[in-house]
């Protein structure tokens, strides 16, 4: 057997077993993290400051044991699914469309902006005053605007989505390396839409998709906060259990979402290394 | 070796690049580095011109004035007689860190140029798989740029630039970063292909082997005033040898004119 077969089934041997390695440690991780809580579970007294892992996994199944009925909002009727769910599905409500309208018109700014120079001058200071107020000091007027449900969730959830997509496409754009268009104006594209088209959006491409993978991530944390104030959903939920001293449910809905994110987080990442198989 | 300009023109009609006075400031009236100052060249319909010197002493924006990438401060640029105000067709360039569109397998890339509605070439598929074959890229088609090692992608930019059918091929260092061997086999390709095409060549280079190898004359940049200070007429027969008595010659001289600084007042 020659030298190179060799050394390849042994470097073979060792990423293997360096993955395993990983991976056992991972597990002892999230068991000592188990244990942990679970001690401290044990040890906190009244016992509800901390349910135990036990108790919130018991929770988690009962979010699926009972089923609750949303109304589907714009067409009115209604769903009977799973509380769980269905609480989710009520967040989601306004989770996609504070996204993906957030993200749209925000990569749509930025790339204008990163692109025509005289438009930057133009709002390059009024992006400097807005872009510092946190999504979530909007409540007020997402709730003088929209009303405290799916509207004016929504409208929060867009304004971080915005930020997030908007400086993903500006910066993009804008570090467009110069001799990717010196080469192609030098091959007949000038310096116009057709330059935006065909040099600045795809190099930008990595770091758009980027930013809309953080923005998604991000308006989890947003809109779970804009719940907070009483849009319905998996953020109103853990604080209504909490006030009914119910932690453990809680605690459930938290992972309930943290599982919807990872699940996301995946699907994003698969079509993206399709879409940006050179990168 | 077919010159075009040897129809029986006149004189001043095989002047395919005229530079009259070009200078080039870059930076503010207080802090400002003069790139190119007065230089006044012509390069003949055909002909393999290089362009030789220091680092950092204009070559690259001698090139990039001629492409129309940069604007001269003073002074005009004229292809056919005609003088240039942005890029063009008519000329090709070849970077040195190869700019290709990451983005873009390597037959996209060298169709790019082919995409525009301002290049109407009958058979735009025929002509991207010819140029694959003249570069030798067959079986790499479909192979993203940052598979490729450095001298593919080079290839696949002096491609890119021919597939537009440019009269004038505007090189900045193009093997500057690939390995020696490589090298000696790119400049024989591009030899073959600037036979074939009889384009006009003006190729920048710091390596004086490799502009004695290629080019019919030898232009020397001085570092320190951004002039062009001679111009070696190299008479050697292609393919060249390196270790022939002539061609060392040539290098000596030229190695010369670069070390001594320029005698302008």
């Amino acid at each position: 057997m020659s030298l190179n077969t060799d050394i390849s089934r042994v470097t073979r041997g060792i990423r293997f077993e360096r993955g395993l390695r990983r991976y056992l440690r991972g597990l002892g991780g999230l068991g000592l993290f188990l244990a942990v809580w679970w001690v401290g579970a044990i040890m906190t007294q009244p016992s509800y400051l901390v349910p135990s892992p036990l108790d919130s996994a018991r929770a988690f199944l009962g979010l699926f044991a009972t089923s609750t009925a949303v109304v589907v909002p714009l067409l009115g009727s209604e769903l009977v699914l799973p509380t769980g769910p269905a609480h989710l599905l009520e967040t989601l409500f306004h989770y996609v469309p504070g996204l993906l309208l957030g993200a749209v018109s925000g990569i749509s700014l930025g790339l204008a902006m990163g692109w025509n120079g005289t438009l930057d001058d133009w709002l390059r200071p009024l992006v400097r005053i807005l872009r510092p107020i946190p999504p979530l000091a909007w409540i007020v007027f997402a709730i003088v605007w929209f009303g405290i449900h799916h509207a004016g969730a929504a409208f929060i959830v867009f304004i971080g989505a915005f930020w997030i997509n908007f400086y993903g496409a500006y910066g993009g754009v804008e570090n467009t390396p110069g001799e990717l268009t010196d080469a192609a104006s030098t091959l007949g594209v000038e310096r116009d839409l057709s330059m935006l088209k065909l040099v600045a959006l795809p190099s930008a491409a990595p770091q758009v998709l980027t930013a809309f993978r953080t923005s998604i991530g991000r308006s989890w944390m947003i809109v779970v906060g804009a719940e907070l104030f009483g849009a319905p959903g998996v953020g109103y939920e853990i604080i209504n259990a909490s006030n009914n001293l119910a932690m453990a449910t809680s605690v459930a809905y938290m992972f309930l979402i943290s599982l919807a994110f990872l699940c996301m987080d995946v699907a994003f990442r698969l079509t993206e290394r399709r879409v940006l198989s050179w990168h | 070796m077919a010159l075009k300009g040897t129809e029986g023109s006149a004189a001043t009609e095989s002047r395919k690049i005229e530079l009259r006075n070009v200078s080039k400031t870059y930076g503010t009236e207080e802090e400002s580095v003069q790139a190119l100052s007065d230089v006044s060249i012509t390069v003949e319909t055909g002909e393999f011109c290089c362009v030789v010197g220091e680092s950092g002493c204009g070559k690259t924006t001698l090139l990039r004035t001629i492409a129309g990438l940069e604007e001269p401060s003073n002074g005009s640029v004229l292809i056919d007689g005609e003088e240039v105000t942005e890029p063009g067709l008519d000329r090709g360039m070849v970077f040195q860190e190869y700019a290709l569109f990451p983005w873009r397998t390597v037959r996209e890339n060298i169709r790019f140029g082919l995409e525009r509605p301002a290049c109407d070439c009958p058979d735009c598929a025929a002509r991207v798989r010819e140029l694959i074959d003249l570069v030798e890229l067959g079986g790499f088609e479909e192979k993203y740029p940052n598979e490729l090692s450095g001298g593919m992608k080079q290839r696949v930019g002096i491609a890119r630039s021919l597939a537009v059918d440019p009269e004038i091929l505007l090189m900045d260092e193009p093997f500057g970063s690939v390995d020696a061997r490589t090298r000696d086999r790119l400049h024989s390709e591009l030899l073959d292909i600037w036979e074939q095409t009889g384009q006009t060549v003006v190729f920048v280079t710091h390596d004086i082997d490799e502009a004695v190898t290629l080019a019919d004359r030898v232009m020397v940049m001085d570092s320190d005033t951004g002039t062009v200070q001679s111009t070696v007429s190299v008479g050697l027969d292609r393919p060249r040898d390196r270790t022939d008595h002539g061609f060392v010659g040539y290098v000596a001289r030229i190695r010369d004119e670069v070390a001594s600084p320029a005698n302008i007042s």
